[in-house]
């Protein structure tokens, strides 16, 4: 298994509103979807994971409901706002700009 | 204590359902984690284990969500603060008005806390201050002062053996001559034990207290000087220590300054200046009076041992009392001989509880009246905006929510109303230490320290959220029916501000009667006539320093040469132009110093064995005294020059005396004796004076100054001089009689008495000061409480006067509304005031033995006029109160009422 890298929390929040841009889904599940993505590298400590939806929430960047999740059970969906799309498509343009500073820095050493 | 809080305030917020939520959703995520991991090959027992391993402290995820709601109730917090400032801005006088309301009821509860705070609750500022004790001794009662005997040197030696003290100290109160600075001073002098400030628990703030050593006998004098005189008369130099002056024939040695605690005076009214050990005093320090078991004068304290209880130290005190009293036959009364200990704190405070018992009452009663009406104005404004909230409910905002809004509002008002009380409070300060001065010696003490901020703190918070709830109970804020109906208002609301006002008549009308109570008792004592004149007259004290005539001259001589000395003076002050005429005494009526008491004798009323004398108050008086003063001779003739000390000893007594002691006889001719073996012959009666003018005056016998050997004198000039004026040739003649004797204490008689009255003048302003507010207040209440049921009544009164009212009767209708809530208001104030009397009884009537004289003078709990004055009153400002609503009402144009709302 690969090392487990810590998140820094805006970076944690802008990982959770990418994965809920493809739909709606439980804490659980973003936490598996983000592992699966980034090929088991990233592993989202939940202490981390579970306050930073809260919080989301509570920013108006995400909404919460309980449904049924697909073994019947009764879970906390989650899903994305017009805010939270606003916000996401945001964060990522300086997530991109940031690493391609970095790399440039990096390379013309 | 953060979590607790969080918890509290969240479940405002509807915490416990989102916990229940967070539960849920964390179980869910460990379940998939668990089914993963039993797919991948665990037991099932291994997976939960290690899904929990893996998911980290279940506690601990859950603080940090937590965390995250904390900000946001913190953000809900600060939102409804500012959506409450802006609504309370949007009506800026109401709010003003409220606030002002609660700052002046809890101004005033503050106030009168922080002098009960300081004075009865802070435990005395001394080491241990509750186990100290002030001890008395004498037969029946001991802490009746007309029992107490007071204590010899070889009392305190056996009440030192008790096992539950682990000390006892002595103390009395001797007057002095300093002399050394630019005139001669009169100090007050407490002499003590050697260790009585150990005991006590006091350090000194310069230099140092008594040790051992100083108590010898023939140590070099030393002297410990109080705060406030150091203050006064040396202005507070820290070189003081170490000079020396001049009292009682040998140098003293200031050696320490005191810090300013207060210091009780167990044997006198005034303030002690100086402490010296008992070896300086040239009393107390005599061999024989040591010696003499008999021999009685000094105070005693005493600190319990920290393992021994009040009680058990009482019972120590019952043994030795009854095992002297076996032992000493002869030194001690032997029917009813007790010893007791009665602890320090309540000694110095007992003269203030009962008019501190009234003022906190009368304050509580302030709030009570203000909260009502402020809860008025509320509900008041909560109808006003029953639109606005209706149409918030309708756009989504939860009950709760505006509940909560609601609460900020009135948290918010309290807060304002609590800081500005505490403002007020703080400029009342120094006032109220004054008028507590005249009661006990822990006056200094009354400051606003944090349990008096604790107190308004809490005070405003609870008014803050009483009235914040108010709306609770009374409105439905999201009824969306409102909107629909214009200005229709629940009657539940309407009957809440009725039985609001109701109470707060009822409430006013108990505060007013307290206050004229107060006031007809203060007319009363002010009418007294006390026995003699208080114009032209100026007073002032002569003390002359005890080592002018040795203790060794024989007494006879010693009396004569005293005689010579103050009517030498006598002579002098008659010689001082303006000076129409001269009398003097040991004390003189309405003084603080109280006239002396002795023991009456009767030679034709010879006592059966064992039984105590009476005690009657003693005074002396030159032969002009009573012209001077103007108090009429009723029989019999005034002392004489012919009186000296070497002629016949002679007396004269007071009418009550004359009354009590020979009903059926004349006492001009008959002989009594004071209690030393010497017998008098008695030739005049005079008239009755009043030494406090809210008590009665006892019974009393005069004894000629130029036949007592008295050190201290006071001296009653009649003038027509300015006093200023007339104390500079005063103090020159007393100068040229004798260069060392201090004069001192120069007031008009007309002045004293405005003293003694002083403290019961502050007691009924204060009262007033609230009743008055009350009345506002009150009538403020009824006017809105009528006004607003005249507007509901438009539509009503349009009709009325459509089908041929006249104005008169709408008026009337009006009137009678306003006049049926004052009666019923007065009826409440009539019982609640019956009921308050009844448990305040004995309290209101009683005097205390001390100097306080009693609450109500000539005047009954329950007298009628009182009663009916301020029920008038109230009537009268009821009817103004509606007045204006009334005329309103009864100016409704029927067209325009009629096609209202």
């Amino acid at each position: 298994m690969a090392p487990k890298s810590d998140l820094l929390q805006g970076t944690l929040d802008l990982l959770v509103l990418r994965t809920l841009a493809e739909g709606a889904m439980h804490g659980w599940g973003i936490s598996q979807r983000i592992q699966q993505l980034s090929k088991d590298v990233l592993q989202v400590n939940q202490g981390s994971l579970y306050p930073a939806l809260h919080r989301l929430e509570q920013q108006g960047l995400i909404e919460a409901e309980w449904g049924n999740s697909e073994n019947n059970r009764q879970a906390k969906f989650y899903q994305l706002t017009r805010d939270g799309r606003k916000q996401l498509a945001e964060e990522a343009r300086n997530w991109e700009r940031l690493s391609t500073a970095v790399a440039r820095v990096l390379a013309g050493l | 204590m953060i979590r607790y809080l969080t918890v509290r305030l969240g479940s405002l917020f509807g915490r416990e359902q989102l916990e229940r939520e967070l539960d849920a959703e964390l179980r869910y995520h460990i379940d998939m984690l668990t089914e993963q991991l039993v797919q991948q090959g665990l037991s099932h027992e291994d997976a939960r284990r290690e899904a929990l391993r893996q998911f980290g402290p279940v506690d601990t995820v859950k603080d940090g969500v937590r965390d995250a709601w904390l900000s946001r109730f913190v953000e809900i917090a600060a939102q409804d603060v500012r959506y409450a400032v802006r609504s309370l801005r949007r009506t800026p006088g109401f709010a003003l008005l409220i606030v002002l309301t609660m700052a002046l009821g809890i101004g005033a509860n503050t106030a009168i806390f922080s002098v009960v705070n300081g004075v009865l609750l802070r435990p005395l500022p001394y080491k241990g201050g509750d186990k100290l004790v002030e001890l008395h001794q004498g037969a029946g009662d001991p802490s009746d002062p007309a029992n107490d005997i007071g204590f010899s040197v070889k009392d305190l030696e056996d009440y030192r053996q008790a096992r539950s003290f682990s000390d006892v100290v002595e103390f009395h109160n001797m007057l002095f001559t300093l002399l050394g600075r630019s005139e001669p001073l009169r100090v007050s002098t407490g002499v003590v034990s050697a260790n009585y400030f150990d005991v006590l628990g006091i350090k000194p703030l310069y230099g140092r207290t008594f040790v051992d050593a100083d108590d010898r006998p023939g140590a070099p004098a030393v002297l410990v000087l109080t705060h406030d005189y150091w203050a006064r008369h040396f202005d507070e130099d820290p070189q003081i220590v170490g000079k020396v002056f001049r009292m009682n024939d040998r140098p003293h040695t200031v050696v320490g300054v005191l810090p300013p605690v207060p210091l009780y005076n167990p044997q006198g009214t005034t303030d002690v200046d100086v402490f010296m050990p008992t070896s300086a005093c040239p009393f107390r320090s005599r061999q024989a009076f040591v010696d003499n078991r008999s021999g009685r004068m000094m105070s005693a304290f005493a600190r319990v041992r920290p393992e021994a209880t009040l009680l058990k130290s009482a019972a120590d005190l019952d043994i030795t009392a009854a095992r002297l009293a076996k032992d000493y036959p002869q030194n001690y009364p032997q029917r009813d001989f007790r010893a007791v200990g009665l602890p320090l704190k309540d000694e110095m405070t007992v003269n203030f509880k009962p008019t501190l018992w009234i003022l906190l009452g009368t304050a509580g009663f302030v709030l009570l009246i203000v909260c009502a009406s402020i809860a008025n104005l509320l509900l008041a404004r909560i109808v006003r905006r029953e639109r606005e909230l209706s149409v918030r409910a309708a756009l989504g905002a939860t009950r709760s929510r505006l509940l909560r809004q609601l609460l900020t509002e009135s948290l918010l008002l309290a807060g304002g109303g609590g800081g500005l009380g505490l403002v007020f409070a703080a400029l009342t300060m120094k006032l109220l230490v004054s008028f507590a001065e005249r009661y006990t010696p822990r006056a200094a003490e009354i400051s606003i320290d944090l349990t008096v901020l604790g107190f308004t703190f809490g005070l405003a918070l609870l008014t803050g959220l009483v009235f914040g709830s108010i709306p609770a109970f009374s409105q439905r804020v999201d009824s969306a029916p409102a909107l629909r109906d214009g200005s229709r208002t629940s009657h539940s609301s309407q009957r809440l501000r009725r039985v609001l006002i109701v109470a707060q008549i009822g409430a006013s009308f108990m505060l007013l009667i307290a206050a004229g109570l107060m006031l007809r008792s203060l007319m009363n004592v002010q009418a007294v006539n006390p026995g003699f004149h208080t114009e032209h007259l100026l007073t002032f004290r002569a003390d002359m320093g005890f080592d002018k005539y040795p203790v060794s001259m024989p007494f006879a001589e010693r009396q004569a040469r005293f005689a010579q000395y103050w009517h030498a003076f006598e002579q002098r002050l008659r010689a001082v132009p303006g000076v129409s005429s001269v009398g003097a005494g040991g004390t003189f009526p309405l003084n603080e110093l109280p006239p002396g008491t002795g023991r009456l004798v009767r030679q034709s009323h010879p006592l059966p064995p064992g039984m105590q004398p009476p005690s009657i108050n003693v005074r002396f008086a030159t032969p002009d005294y009573f012209g001077t003063l103007g108090q009429p001779l009723l029989g019999g003739r005034a002392f004489a020059e012919s009186d000296t000390a070497d002629a016949a000893p002679v007396a004269m007594v007071n009418q009550t005396a004359a009354k009590q002691y020979w009903p059926n006889e004349d006492p001009v001719g008959t002989r009594i004796e004071s209690g030393n073996g010497s017998f008098m012959t008695i030739v005049g009666v005079v008239a009755d004076v009043r030494q406090q003018l809210d008590r009665a005056p006892g019974a009393e016998v005069y004894l000629p100054l130029a036949q007592a050997a008295l050190l201290g004198t006071t001296w009653i000039l009649k003038t027509d001089l300015a006093p200023a004026e007339l104390e500079r040739s005063v103090r020159a003649a007393a100068q040229a009689h004798d260069a060392d004797l201090p004069v001192s204490s120069f007031r008009t008689l007309a002045d004293v008495r405005s003293i003694t009255l002083t403290p019961r003048r502050v007691v009924v302003a204060l009262i007033g000061l609230f009743g008055a507010l009350a009345l506002v207040i009150t009538a403020a209440g009824i006017a809105g409480v009528v006004a607003f049921s005249v507007n509901q009544r438009t539509q009503e009164f349009g009709i009325r006067m459509a089908l041929g009212a006249q104005r008169g009767r709408v008026l009337s209708l009006v009137l009678r509304e306003g006049v049926a809530l004052v009666l019923v208001g007065l009826a409440i104030g009539v019982a609640g005031a019956a009921v308050l009397t009844r448990l305040l009884g004995q309290m209101l009537v009683a005097a205390s033995p001390q100097t306080s004289g009693p609450l109500l003078v000539d005047v009954a709990p329950t007298d009628v006029v009182t009663y009916i004055g301020v029920a008038a009153t109230l009537l009268l400002v009821a009817l103004v109160a509606c007045a204006m609503p009334a005329r309103r009402a009864a100016s409704v144009d029927p067209m325009v009422a009629l096609r209202a709302q």
